[in-house]
């Protein structure tokens, strides 16, 4: 009795933020839905009721697969760059030495700072007649001439990628160094009586303690990575001729540049179907680690 | 030569000495017990034997050998953690058999000292589990046999069995004890239960803030305690410590007329004079060795006392009745036969003999002629 009491005024006091989540994103989403199975364009016409038609085109289109396969490179080499980076940071900064608080506040500046800034500082280092990494190489002399780094297709997602890189591994390091944290001292100290090695030890004795986090790390970090849009559009725009277009990317120019709302939509609603279907996948994945750890 | 010699241990951390000078020299098979209240350097003391603490000064011998600065590994010791410590996603077969793995030995080897020790602990149903799915018990047995297959010269124990409850604890001393009686080899195990200490050594070091109070045998500890602080931590319930003033060659019980006779063995103290009339001393008697006698004998008795008191609670525990009693003033706990008849509120007397008298100096602590 006093439950469905207690239900009731829980509703009531949900009832503003459902409200509002209904009207910001409900709404909208189910009217992406209802526009992507019409040919409406972003001005002027409402359009007509095409079925399926906007989803075929997308998916067999050259765009679509060319533009997958390169977020889907975006997405594996920068996470699993920024895993091994961040895993070898916290190994690092969990050992004792002078300094050590000083440098773990230092490393989480670039996950701090905002995309947009990140982005802006990288495109200075890249730039082509005064970036610093031209500079750095040919005052090294590993490089004979100043080149684009964006702007040549061949360089230009690796340089991205970098970039990513740069600002997302502190994440993955400040996850993995609380899970560092966690490991019992007792078992490290039996590892050393029992004479385990630095490697043995990672495997044995750290690693049980890192997969569950880890894990964790990864799905957040390959769903972002697979919907990314703001660090590439500050940088390149998706060019130079495509290399870097990513999905996110391509729906921004589907439904904006060229105004066809319509299969923008849909597209949209493709990568919203991907992205979800990871989650799912990597959501299974957890549950299985943290079962198996306990 | 020793197995295990302990020169001079000092340990500081930052301007806090944890350890001040710890001197100990094992004989190979001993039982060394580390006994101590909580925070006394026990842990410490043994981190650094295992190597996984270094001393600020002093040196560490085992058969010989300075293993200062030696790798943990390559000193020749195994240690059971309080908290088994054992990795927690490998099986029992290979916890038991990491320290070998890691050494490199032969698979066929190891096998045959994973199956030799788990027989001797009776873990051989558990060999394919994961640490996960032993209980509490289990545990201590794999991490113990993971120190037992190394075939050490010095085993470290930190607490092993604190994490158990009263039974199984129990269980495991004795068959710790079965253990060590089979293996011969030299131990050094840190407890604060005095108990266990009392039942697994062959020599008991008692600590108290960085320093060993007294080192012996059980028996020694137990019926010479050396100090104030060892008479009162080693037994349950501790030993009586009564004020008491010297007065014309006797003990005068402070707050009462009771006087005993000073027994023979601390005459000579009169004479040193190392105490004086009107001295102030601390009379320490065990509460399991007063026994219920018949108040017209109060007084001094040939070989003993007959000390008149007044019950005030008494308990049954089971095998034996505590009762606490006043004398004068003073505070009295006596661990009496369990149909010794008194109740409260009744005047008694009990009797104490002579050699169950121990004296001590209260400002410094330390015992008259132990
Ligand atoms: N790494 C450390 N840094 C500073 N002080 C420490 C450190 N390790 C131990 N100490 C101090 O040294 C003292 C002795 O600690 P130790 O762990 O040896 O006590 P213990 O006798 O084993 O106690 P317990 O019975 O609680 O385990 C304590 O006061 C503790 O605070
Ligand atoms: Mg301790």
């Amino acid at each position: 009795m006093s439950g469905s009491w207690m239900t009731t005024r829980a509703w009531l006091l949900m009832l503003p933020l459902l409200a509002v989540m209904i009207s910001v994103i409900g709404w909208p989403l189910v009217d992406t839905v209802r526009l992507s199975f019409t040919d409406a364009r972003l001005v002027g016409t409402e359009g007509s009721f095409v079925g399926l038609d906007n989803y075929a085109r997308m998916l067999s289109g050259a765009n679509f697969q060319r533009t997958l396969v390169t977020t889907t490179w975006f997405a594996v080499i920068s996470v699993a760059a920024e895993m091994v980076l961040g895993v070898l940071a916290a190994l690092l900064l969990n050992q004792q030495f002078y300094g050590r608080t000083v440098l773990r506040a230092l490393m989480i500046l670039p996950w701090a700072l905002p995309t947009v800034v990140n982005a802006t500082l990288w495109r200075l280092i890249y730039n082509p007649e005064y970036g610093a990494l031209n500079a750095a190489l040919t005052q090294a002399g590993l490089l004979d001439a100043y080149r684009s780094w964006l702007g040549e297709p061949n360089t230009a997602l690796a340089a991205l990628i970098v970039a990513d890189c740069w600002k997302n591994f502190p994440l993955v390091a400040l996850i993995a160094l609380a899970a560092l944290q966690a490991v019992p001292r007792d078992i490290t100290a039996a590892s050393m009586v029992d004479g385990a090695g630095p490697i043995a030890r990672f495997r044995f004795v750290i690693l049980p303690y890192l997969v569950g986090p880890l894990l964790v790390a990864l799905v957040l970090r390959t769903i972002e990575a697979f919907k990314v849009f703001d660090i590439i559009w500050v940088m390149t725009r998706g060019g130079p001729a495509n290399s870097t277009r990513t999905l996110s990317i391509l729906v921004y120019q589907e439904a904006f540049s060229f105004q066809r709302a319509g299969s923008g939509a849909s597209l949209a609603l493709i990568v919203t179907l991907l992205v979800t279907v990871l989650a799912v996948a990597y959501a299974a994945l957890v549950r299985k680690a943290a079962g198996s750890a306990s | 030569m020793s197995a295990l010699d302990i020169q001079n241990i000092r340990k500081s951390y930052g301007a806090v000495e944890t350890l001040k000078g710890i001197d100990i020299a094992l004989q190979s098979g001993e039982f060394l017990v580390l006994l101590g209240s909580s925070g006394c350097g026990k842990s410490t003391l043994l981190n650094i034997i295992a190597g996984l603490a270094e001393a600020t000064s002093g040196d560490i011998r085992i058969a010989g050998r300075s293993i200062l600065g030696v790798h943990p590994k390559d000193r020749d010791i195994a240690m059971v953690f309080q908290s088994y410590a054992l990795y927690p996603n490998l099986s029992v077969r290979r916890n038991i058999g990491f320290g070998l793995e890691m050494r490199k030995v032969p698979l066929a080897e190891r096998e045959k000292a994973v199956a030799e020790a788990s027989r001797l602990l009776q873990i051989e149903p558990l060999l394919d589990r994961k640490p996960s799915q032993l209980s509490g018990g289990q545990r201590q047995r794999v991490a113990i046999g993971r120190a037992l297959v190394r075939k050490p010269q010095v085993f470290l124990f930190d607490e092993p069995l604190s994490n158990l409850d009263a039974k199984l604890r129990l269980e495991m001393r004795t068959e710790l004890k079965r253990l060590h009686q089979i293996l011969k080899t030299t131990v050094v195990y840190v407890t604060h239960d005095q108990i266990e200490a009392m039942t697994l050594a062959t020599r008991i070091a008692v600590m108290k803030d960085g320093r060993i109070e007294q080192l012996g045998t059980p028996e020694e500890i137990y019926n010479q305690p050396a100090t104030l602080y060892v008479a009162g931590f080693v037994g349950a319930p501790p030993m009586n410590m009564i004020d008491v003033e010297v007065d014309n060659g006797a003990l005068r019980i402070v707050g009462s007329e009771v006087r005993l006779r000073l027994p023979d063995r601390f005459r000579p103290l009169l004479q040193a004079p190392v105490v004086q009339d009107k001295t102030r001393l601390a009379l320490g008697i065990r509460p399991e060795a007063l026994r219920l006698a018949s108040l017209d004998q109060a007084g001094d008795q040939a070989g003993g006392h007959v000390l008149p008191v007044r019950i005030e609670v008494v308990e049954l525990t089971g095998p034996e009745l505590v009762a606490t009693a006043r004398i004068g003033p003073q505070k009295l706990t006596a661990c009496l036969a369990p149909r010794a008849r008194v109740g409260q509120g009744d005047v008694a007397a009990f009797a104490v003999d002579d050699d169950a008298l121990h004296l001590f100096d209260p400002a410094t602590g330390q015992a008259l002629l132990a």
